[in-house]
Order: structure tokens, then C-alpha cells, then sequence
């Protein structure tokens, strides 16, 4: 869920438009500097940025039978690094916010703090992490996704939480507040997020091994020797 | 059809011949009042001019419009509760001006939304997004999200015929292979948008793209008039808002 529009009073829209803006600007130069380089690029981003809009469409089946939607933003991470989502992601929040009135214009940057900077950045941290302890790539991806999801809500909490600070508990009631309604119900969602991307990377890891290896996910596989040929 | 509700009100739109800046004004106009007016009477009206704009002169289907409401009014109304719970000594209560505070959310983001859902409904993305290279926005950063918004149509319909494909064969019964088959769905999706743009640059390199996606832009020329009604209808709004407060 995206903080909605005129929810957040104009300081706050104002404050994290500001605290968003240096990683969207960096991600716009990424952007732009590849282009430049390579004009055939701009498909494929375009391309990674209406597969992060799609799949926050796709319904994630969740253990109490309601559904709800991944955030998609950790995939992203793992693909195409955080600096680029930080700025696909944000045009994926302009997209929601005007295609399916999900967000707001004066929200955008606090949403895209949480969205396209904090959730990817999380994901990418837990993602190196894991592969530097030892980890394959999927159960890298699983926590990559699952952290990205969790950290999204968690910002998303205390961004509320600082916004409406609670009368007598003030900003550590008004997180507790928030988180148990926005985070901690997500919990079982980011588990479900992270299994969804296990999943679509097992496939892609068949399907996709060269676009992988090409993005350095995985390394290419050793020419087979010509004893193992015979 | 689209698929996206919203987006076919845009194209449809009796607006949708007329300056996407201009519409852009109007909108980012009435989004400010509805953040910085007191909600009453400002926020009220905003709403009100918001809606009757879109649904009046820019002749928006109805349902469409309180169709697309709905998303957004779920989470301010949880949003709202929560921010005027109180958390005291271990018991729940309502916060000292609960109602009041409620109804101040509540009001600048339903007044907020309908200010956006006006734009969005009267303004298709591919008429703003090349508006935007006027607001300094990189050329580049434009083109890139142009190509989203044209691939987005093209994915959602994969993934609805896919889906489609994998419920007809029990895929989503029950939370496990439900589970399965939305990886193996966002996988699908994902290859094909891969393979999209790749058959996409391929054509397009074979008719000597170098730099750019050129495209023959529409001219919309701005409107004195509208743009004059915009500012007395605004300056009317902050004077009724701030004297009636």
C-alpha cells in the first residue's frame, strides 16, 4: 500500500520529496549515461520498468486466503541494481498513482523513499550479503525479495508514525501503531514474496541462463571438456 | 479496452484535445489548495470542483471515476483509524479530537485524490510524459518511461492470458501450486518483456535509430482562456478558503 494522496501534511510530502530526490537524480544520470552509451538500452529499461508495474499486479496467494500484490521492487535490485530502480521504481509509483490512482502526486517522493530507495537498497544489502556468506543465488533472491517488501512497509510506518505522532506515546506509540498495522501484517506477505521470487528465478536460471549471466547473477557455466563431450 | 480503467477514461476524455500542461496546471493547482487550504470549506471544494470538473466538461464516466476512488480510500480509512488510535498505558482509545483529526485526513486526501483523478482521467500518459521534457525532466529519463507505458499494455495482457491459461489447468487451486504458478507467471512475464524489446531494437535498428525514439509529436496548443479560468478559479478557491476558515 502507498501512502495516499494529501494524506501526509505539506512539510512532510515536502521533506521526503527532498530526502528521495539525490538517489532518483543519480539513477536518472545511471539512466542517462547508459543510454548515451548504448541506445538500445532504453528498451530494455523500459522493459524492466513495465515488468516491476506488472508484477505488483500479479495476486500473491496468502495463507489467510485473501491476496495481495508483491512490491517487485527487490527483483528489480537483484536484476538491475538499486541506482536504476530508484528511478524505475519511481516512474512505476507516477504510473500507479495516475493509471490506478494508487498513491498520490504530493506523496510521490515519500512513497518513492520507501519504494524505490529503501525497499531495493535492502534487498540489494541482503542479497550481496548472503552471496558473500557462502549462499547460492537462491536463497539470495529469497532474502533480497523478502527484506525489500519488509523494509518498504517498515519506512512506510515510521514515515506515518513521524507524520502523526501518537497523543500520549508519541512518535515510538504512534511506530508501534503503524508498525503492527502495516508491517507486521506484511510479514507473512514478504515470506510469501520471497518464495514467489525463488520460484521465477529457479525458472529463469533454465529459461534465462544467458540473460543471467550477462546481468553477472550467475557465472557462465564451463565449456564442457571434450572427455565429458564423448 | 485496455484494461486499465482509468487510462480508457484519458483516451476517451472530451479533454483530451486540450494542452496536457495546461490540464497539468489545473490539477497541480487544485492538489496544492487541497494540501494547504483548511479542510473546510476549502478542501470541500476542491473535491467538489475536481469532481464536477471531470465528470461536467470533461464528460468522465461516473463509475469509472468512483470506481478508481475505492483503492485509495481503503487506506486512507485505515490510515486514519490508526493515526487517531491512542496507545495508553496498554489500552486502546480514541485520541483526545479523534473525529476532528479523522475527518482533516480524511477530507485532504479525498480532495488531494480527485484533483489527481482529474488529470488522470482527462490525460493520457503518453501526452504527459513528453510534457514533462519541458519541465527539464532528461530526454532520455522521458523515452525510457514512454517505452513502460507502451510495454505495459502488452505484459498485462500476457499475464491475463497466461493466468487465464494456468487456472483452466488448476494451477491456482490451492496455496502451493497457486504459489508455483505465479513464478512460473512472473518468469513468463518477464521473458517475453526481455524478448519484446529485443525484437523491438532489432527493428528499430534496422530503419537507423541512433539516437532516440523520434516520434511526430501532436501539437496541443495551450489555451489563454482555459488557463485564465484556471487562475480566477483558483484564486476564488484560496479567497473562499482562507476567509471562510
Amino acid at each position: 500500500m502507498h501512502i495516499a494522496e494529501g494524506f501526509l501534511p505539506a512539510p512532510h510530502a515536502i521533506g521526503w520529496t527532498v530526502a528521495a530526490a539525490p538517489f532518483v537524480v543519480h539513477g536518472a544520470r545511471a539512466v542517462v549515461r547508459e543510454v548515451r552509451e548504448r541506445p538500445e538500452s532504453t528498451l530494455l529499461l523500459g522493459a524492466a520498468g513495465a515488468f516491476t508495474f506488472v508484477l505488483s499486479a500479479i495476486k500473491l496467494p496468502s495463507v489467510t486466503g485473501s491476496s495481495s500484490h508483491p512490491t517487485g521492487t527487490g527483483a528489480g535490485a537483484v536484476l538491475f541494481r538499486p541506482p536504476v530502480m530508484a528511478l524505475l521504481g519511481t516512474v512505476v509509483l507516477l504510473f500507479q498513482a495516475l493509471l490506478l490512482a494508487h498513491g498520490g502526486l504530493t506523496t510521490l517522493g515519500a512513497n518513492a523513499f520507501a519504494f524505490a530507495v529503501v525497499g531495493p537498497w535492502a534487498g540489494y544489502g541482503a542479497y550481496r550479503l548472503a552471496r558473500s556468506l557462502g549462499a547460492g543465488l537462491l536463497p539470495g533472491v529469497f532474502v533480497a525479495l523478502a527484506l525489500a517488501d519488509l523494509a518498504t512497509y517498515v519506512t512506510t510506518s515510521l514515515q506515518l508514525a513521524l507524520a502523526f505522532p501518537d497523543a500520549a506515546g508519541g512518535f515510538a506509540g504512534a511506530a508501534a501503531k503503524f508498525l503492527g498495522v502495516f508491517a507486521l501484517t506484511q510479514v507473512p506477505l514478504a515470506v510469501a514474496e520471497g518464495l514467489l521470487g525463488v520460484l521465477l528465478f529457479r525458472v529463469l536460471t533454465v529459461n534465462a541462463r544467458p540473460e543471467l549471466e550477462r546481468l553477472g547473477l550467475l557465472r557462465p557455466a564451463p565449456l564442457a571438456t571434450t572427455e565429458e563431450v564423448r | 479496452m485496455t484494461g486499465l480503467a482509468v487510462d480508457d477514461a484519458a483516451w476517451a476524455s472530451a479533454w483530451r484535445t486540450r494542452s496536457p500542461l495546461d490540464k497539468l496546471a489545473l490539477s497541480a493547482g487544485l492538489v496544492v489548495c487541497a494540501l494547504v487550504l483548511p479542510v473546510w470549506p476549502g478542501g470541500v471544494l476542491v473535491a467538489l470542483a475536481a469532481v464536477a470538473l471531470a465528470l461536467g466538461p470533461a464528460r468522465v464516466p461516473a463509475r469509472t471515476f468512483g470506481r478508481a476512488v475505492r483503492w485509495p480510500l481503503a487506506f486512507v480509512a485505515v490510515g486514519a483509524v490508526t493515526a487517531v488510535v491512542s496507545v495508553d498505558g496498554g489500552g486502546l482509545g480514541w485520541a483526545p479530537d479523534a473525529a476532528t483529526r479523522a475527518g482533516e485526513l480524511v477530507g485532504h486526501s479525498v480532495a488531494g485524490g480527485a484533483a489527481v483523478l482529474l488529470l488522470a482521467t482527462t490525460t493520457p500518459m503518453s501526452d504527459l510524459l513528453p510534457a514533462l521534457t519541458r519541465l527539464r525532466v532528461p530526454a532520455a529519463v522521458v523515452e525510457v518511461a514512454s517505452v513502460t507505458y507502451r510495454l505495459l499494455f502488452v505484459l498485462l495482457e500476457s499475464l491475463r492470458t497466461i493466468r487465464e491459461a494456468q487456472t483452466a489447468r488448476m494451477g491456482h487451486a490451492g496455496w502451493r501450486r497457486s504459489l508455483r504458478s505465479s513464478g512460473a507467471l512472473a518468469a513468463a512475464v518477464l521473458t517475453r518483456s526481455w524478448d519484446r524489446a529485443r525484437r523491438l531494437q532489432e527493428g528499430l535498428a534496422g530503419r537507423g535509430m541512433e539516437t532516440g525514439l523520434r516520434v511526430l509529436p501532436e501539437a496541443r496548443p495551450s489555451s489563454p482562456a482555459f488557463l485564465a479560468a484556471t487562475g480566477a478559479g483558483l484564486a476564488a478557491l484560496v479567497a473562499v478558503g482562507v476567509v471562510g476558515a
